[in-house]
């Protein structure tokens, strides 16, 4: 319950709206109530053979009937326009919240999940809220309208035919209930029979390959059998509770036609309030069936509220101090402390104890075996996890006590595998530059080796790339992802760069052009490169070994070849070439 | 809002060519025609009786109150409550069988689409954008599962109840009917009026929030990269106006109803009272009985409530039609390669692959550029190859032709003197391993896709593989071994570790010739190694045509064969081409060059 209030909260800046509905609402309802009782005073104006009173109820309904169409166009306009607010408000919270959050938590959710409830619960609250609750006032207060009206025409019989309905309420109730969760589960299977299309048409070559064309179908077959035997599942609860719910008024009619008939034979009771009752009974048929179903949906919206809540009620724990200064100037100094970092719910730590210092200006290369620990330092560089020990300081403050905007747009990294927006390759390359300029954009496409395929894509630098525009190959993608890191800031770079192993997709003279041009940019500005090869090796005056999440040897490429037996092995076993080609067996694509 | 002709006409025909859909569905539908038939029987009783209680309230009135018969009255409140009873029972049978028979066709289209979409040819997937194939198959679908869910029980039962409240008030008294009938000509105005307004509104809101999803989507997936570089606010700002959109998309169709619904409230007020006037005139002049005016006012309800329906389901129809529209389309869509009538199955074979005059363009354009030229070549059973050279020589062309992905446009391709063209496809394939530059990995645990090729495989048989190529030592490094999930719903594998699996399943299905085209990926030193090893492992005793990009890879193999503009320009050894100071001693150099560097 508490739930549900807070989640009346998000209607209180249309409070005016709210009730202006309400006030609508209300007012087409009494045109709507009004219509049969005139109707039933009409019929017996008929009976009683009087023309100019059957006229005047006649001019009377038309009179209704036009209060009513005013009452109900402003209403669908003001409940709609606040519906929609509310939606607005509930997604825009819901994302700006999604944006403070620390980079943990989503390494903890599932994506599926974080969309499921900004999605359908996001839904399902905004129905309830938006439409939900006018819905089930409307119904309550027709079936109480309709109610006094019987019962002031004749209150026995108004019991009698009133007496289904709580119990279409509550079947209607108990149907919404119970046909939620094995539609969502339908929704489920449905969403894995969808995964398994994906997979089969993105690994069709591999299924073609190995001849596994008939196990995959029987596969699929049973995937497809999974949601039929639930969709069926659906519809039995649907066959059930449908027919009871539309039967039940039936029986209040038939009562009607029975007791109340005896009445009209018997003298009691007038034709016309006959079909009065029998006009209101009818008209109460929609709003029982309205205010089950709507208990049922805020029910569910009430839970879709809480798991909303679990996400807004999240401390961000990665935010800037309240008085925070911007980073101070320097020419990037790194030094870590003591720096150590266990991840949530584990209790091996990824970072135990380094103590590194990097002058500014000065180029390191991270070197050592899959896990050590290179990729989640440099994380550390930028916030995007703080350190459980020990302290990370730039150019003298502090890492958590700076403005965490402004520390992340001093410091650009480039993933091994970079993610690209979908938008054009110009916006992808300014992204964290908003203000640059097609001839910014050039330059750092060039420093990246990017500026002649970029110019060789349909439409230049204004081609859609991404999950929705044209798929680039991972070596195009870095080298854009290089271009867009030496932007970051601002026209003149960040003072940090970071290469996360950046040039391990493109093939050997392209690496040799991008290493070139990387020099250049690298002069003047911190660069750290994580690095398995020799020749990305060769660009740092300094390597630092990694393993196991402490620093093993610190030094230059001959005093590690002298001291260290990890870092020999390395250097050995190898220098591959490369012939990088773009042709492949287009397995994968 | 100003719409042209052109336009509404545009918009009219969007609904158009019924007959080629109708034909598509009843194929669908054919093996459950007793059901279908049951289904409609279910609902003409659930309709007729749903249709009684307005001329049975006639009766009550007329019969018992008017004449004072109480017998009469008991008889009719009987009949009255059978008619319910049959009501709840066709409805409940009416409901089981539209959604048994609706996702029973919908899993047939499925397997259908799937069927045939293994059955088209490679070919057809380098020519369309995955997501959209994907899409045929799931956005399409779902729009007309929604159309079965939502619609189908409804769209016929209203036109039945609409047909059959015709006829009774026609019936009951045809001059009143026909008074009745003057609103239809503004309802079906009103109705047209609101489909042309409202066909596009709705498909803008649906494109809106699919926008905003989308958006929502890629941000998660990014997250990472937002949070580098700080540019949390840029999307929160486009966010906020993706969401302006689509309320004001929104806003549109609350316009939209806001006109049509009150209006039609208004007019099913209109004709009560024209039904009051001239009926009740009629009834006071002795011309008419009260109970006609009372069951035609009782009946109005059933007269507007299926026409409110049916343009309620309008969109849900048209979106439903428009996908299947594209889903036939999809299913006409022949494949290239089929087994020939007479296609015997492949023997065992030895794995001598030979390419006799062969030339290969892509698609059937006679001028455009050829792909393979003349190739002319046997590769004896047991040999590796190093197919080398630059990108667009031909190397993945040569390596799809000889696992007949495409056909040869001249000369053939043949397997142990087999033309590939006479074989059956699965024959063929069951006795080639090919192994794709980017491992592609179902999800599923790792145990299964080493066991990809060959289902039947012992797990001894799985680990032996995984052992041989060097992919043991970081499977049992997993959490749970050889049960670890992987892909989307479970772990990320590094490219070096899902290069390792495809070596393992490619091993396990025990080819007698390998296509492989080598992964370019850095990994690091340690896995570099391991990939190098299995791979020798893994090519020893068969025939296997690489595509190489590693410099151990073409030493070890038996022969070089160096392509440009899709000819064999030099074939040998790795000495025999050195010696021969040609191209191969270019590109070598090179590449030593790079090594070094």
């Amino acid at each position: 319950m508490a739930t549900f209030w807070r989640l009346t909260g998000f209607l209180k800046p249309y409070r005016r709206g709210v009730i202006w509905s309400f006030v609508l609402a209300g007012g087409a309802l009494i045109g709507t109530v009004l219509i049969p009782f005139l109707t039933g005073q009409a019929i017996n104006a008929i009976r009683g053979h009087h023309h100019r009173t059957l006229l005047m109820f006649a001019g009377a309904i038309l009179v209704a009937g036009a209060a009513r169409l005013v009452f109900s166009v402003l209403r669908r306009l003001v409940a709609g326009r606040v519906s929609l607010a509310v939606e607005v408000d509930l997604r825009e919270t819901l994302y700006g919240q999604l944006q403070q959050l620390e980079l943990g938590f989503f390494d903890r959710q599932q994506t599926g999940q974080l969309m499921s409830r900004a999605t359908v619960d996001l839904q399902s609250v905004r129905f309830f809220l938006g439409y939900g609750l006018i819905f089930i006032a409307q119904s309550i207060v027709t079936i109480l309208l309709a109610a006094i009206a019987m019962f002031i025409l004749q209150p026995s019989l108004a019991a009698i035919s009133l007496a289904p309905v709580p119990f279409v309420v509550l079947i209607a109730y108990r149907y919404g209930h119970r046909s939620r969760p094995a539609m969502q589960e339908a929704q489920q299977r449905i969403a894995e029979l969808t995964a398994d299309t994906e997979e089969n048409v993105s690994g069709v070559r591999v299924v073609k390959a190995f001849a596994q064309e008939r196990r995959q179908r029987e596969r699929f077959r049973h995937s497809v059998q999974r949601v039929f035997d639930q969709q069926l599942v659906a519809t039995r609860i649907q066959a059930f509770y449908n027919p009871l719910i539309s039967f039940l008024p039936n029986l209040g009619l038939a009562a009607i036609l029975l007791f109340g008939g005896r009445e009209v034979i018997d003298g009691h009771l007038s034709v016309g309030a006959f079909a009065a009752f029998y006009a209101y009974l009818l008209m109460l048929i929609s709003p029982m069936q309205t205010l089950g179903y709507m208990l049922g949906a805020g029910q569910r919206a009430t839970a879709s509220g809480a798991r909303i809540f679990e996400v807004l009620d999240r401390e961000p724990r990665i935010v800037s101090p309240p008085d925070a200064a911007p980073l101070p100037d320097g020419p990037g100094h790194i030094e870590l402390h003591d720096a150590g970092l266990t991840f949530e719910g584990s209790s091996r730590p990824v970072l135990d104890g380094v103590d590194l210092e990097i002058e500014g200006g000065q180029t390191v290369a991270l070197v050592g075996a899959m896990g050590s620990g290179k990729s989640v330092l440099v994380s550390l560089l930028p916030r995007l996890y703080d350190v459980t020990t020990g302290s990370v300081t730039i150019d003298g403050a502090d890492v958590r006590s700076v403005d965490v905007n402004e520390l992340r747009r001093q410091i650009a990294i480039v993933d091994d595998n970079p993610f690209l927006f979908s938008a054009t390759v110009h916006d992808n390359i300014s992204y964290a530059y908003a203000g640059a300029t097609r001839e910014d954009v050039q330059r750092a496409a060039r420093a990246a080796q990017a500026d002649a395929f970029i110019e060789r894509l349909p439409d230049g630098y204004d081609t859609r790339v991404g999950e929705r525009g044209l798929t680039l190959s991972g070596g195009q993608r870095q080298r854009i992802a290089i271009a867009r890191a030496l932007l970051a800031g601002g026209p003149s770079g960040p003072r940090i760069l970071v290469l996360d192993d950046a040039t391990s997709s493109v093939d050997a003279s392209t690496e040799r052009e991008i290493k070139t041009a990387l020099e250049r940019v690298m002069a003047g500005r911190t660069t750290i490169v994580i690095a398995h090869r020799l020749s990305t090796i060769a660009l740092a005056d300094r390597i630092v070994l990694l393993e196991h999440g402490r620093v093993a040897a610190d030094g230059s490429h001959e005093q590690l070849l002298e001291s260290s037996e990890l870092y020999r092995e390395i250097v050995r076993s190898g220098t591959p070439a490369h012939l990088r080609t773009d042709e492949t067996l287009e397995v994968s694509s | 809002m100003r719409v042209d002709i052109a336009e509404i006409r545009r918009r009219l025909q969007a609904t158009g060519d019924r007959g080629r859909k109708l034909r598509g569905l009843a194929e669908i539908l054919a093996p459950y025609r007793w059901r279908v038939l049951a289904m409609f029987v279910a609902l003409v009783a659930a309709t007729g009786a749903a249709l009684a209680p307005a001329p049975l309230a006639k009766e009550a009135i007329n019969r018992g109150i008017d004449h004072h018969d109480t017998t009469a009255l008991y008889v009719i409140v009987a009949i009255f409550l059978v008619s319910a009873i049959v009501y709840a029972a066709a409805t409940y049978s009416q409901t089981y069988l539209v959604g048994w028979v609706g996702q029973r066709a919908l899993q047939d289209l499925r397997m259908k689409l799937f069927a045939h979409l293994q059955s088209l040819s490679i070919g057809f997937y380098s020519r369309n954008i995955a997501g959209v194939v994907i899409s045929r198959m799931t956005n399409d679908v779902e729009a007309l599962d929604q159309l079965v869910e939502d619609g189908l029980a409804t769209l016929i039962q209203s036109s039945l109840m609409l047909i059959g409240v015709i006829v009774i008030l026609m019936v009951m008294d045809l001059h009143l009917a026909l008074l009745t009938f003057i609103a239809l000509p503004f309802l079906f105005a009103g109705a047209l009026a609101f489909r042309i307004a409202s066909a596009d509104a709705y498909r803008v809101t649906r494109e809106k929030i699919a926008a905003i999803t989308g958006y929502l989507g890629e941000t998660l997936s990014g997250i990472r990269v937002v949070r580098q570089f700080g540019q949390e606010q840029p999307h929160i700002d486009r966010f906020a106006q993706l969401n302006d959109e689509n309320r004001d998309a929104n806003m549109k169709t609350v316009h939209l109803n806001a006109a049509y619904f009150p209006a039609v409230e208004l007019l099913s007020a209109l004709v009560t009272v024209e039904i009051l006037v001239v009926g009740g005139i009629a009834a006071i002049d002795g011309h008419a009985s009260t109970g006609v005016v009372f069951a035609f006012i009782a009946a109005l309800n059933n007269f507007f409530d299926p026409l409110q329906q049916l343009s309620q389901l309008y969109t849900t129809y048209q979106s439903g039609m428009a996908a299947l529209d594209k889903i036939f389309g999809l299913l006409d869509e022949e494949p290239e390669i089929v087994d020939s009538p007479g296609a015997v199955a492949l023997p065992q074979i030895a794995g001598r692959v030979e390419f006799r005059d062969v030339s290969f363009r892509y698609g059937a354009d006679p001028d455009s550029a050829w792909a393979l030229r003349d190739i002319d070549l046997v590769v004896p059973a047991g040999q590796t190859i190093a197919l080398v050279g630059e990108t667009g020589a031909g190397k993945s062309t040569f390596a799809k032709l000889a696992a007949r992905f495409y056909d040869p446009t001249e000369g053939a391709v043949l397997v142990d003197g087999h033309d590939l063209r006479d074989v059956t496809g699965e024959s063929l394939r069951s006795q080639m391993g090919i192994v794709p530059q980017e491992g592609f990995l179902f999800s599923g645990t790792v145990r299964e896709n080493i066991a990809f090729g060959a289902p039947e495989a012992t797990d001894e048989q799985i680990r032996d593989a995984a052992r041989a190529v060097g992919a043991a030592e970081f499977i049992a490094a997993l959490e749970q071994g050889y049960d670890t999930q992987i892909g989307e719903r479970g772990i990320q594998l590094s490219a070096g570790q899902r290069q390792l699996l495809a070596f393992a399943r490619a091993l396990v299905a025990d080819p007698r010739i390998l296509v492989l085209d080598e992964a370019t990926a850095n990994v690091d030193v340690r896995t570099e190694a391991l990939i190098e090893q299995g791979l020798r492992r893994l090519v020893a005793g068969r025939t296997a045509i690489v595509i190489a990009h590693r410099l151990s890879t073409i030493r070890h193999a038996g022969r070089i064969l160096v392509m440009e503009h899709g000819r064999i320009v030099e074939q040998g050894t790795h000495e025999e081409l050195l010696e021969a100071e040609g191209r191969y001693w270019e590109l070598y150099s090179d590449w030593a060059e790079q090594a070094a560097a």
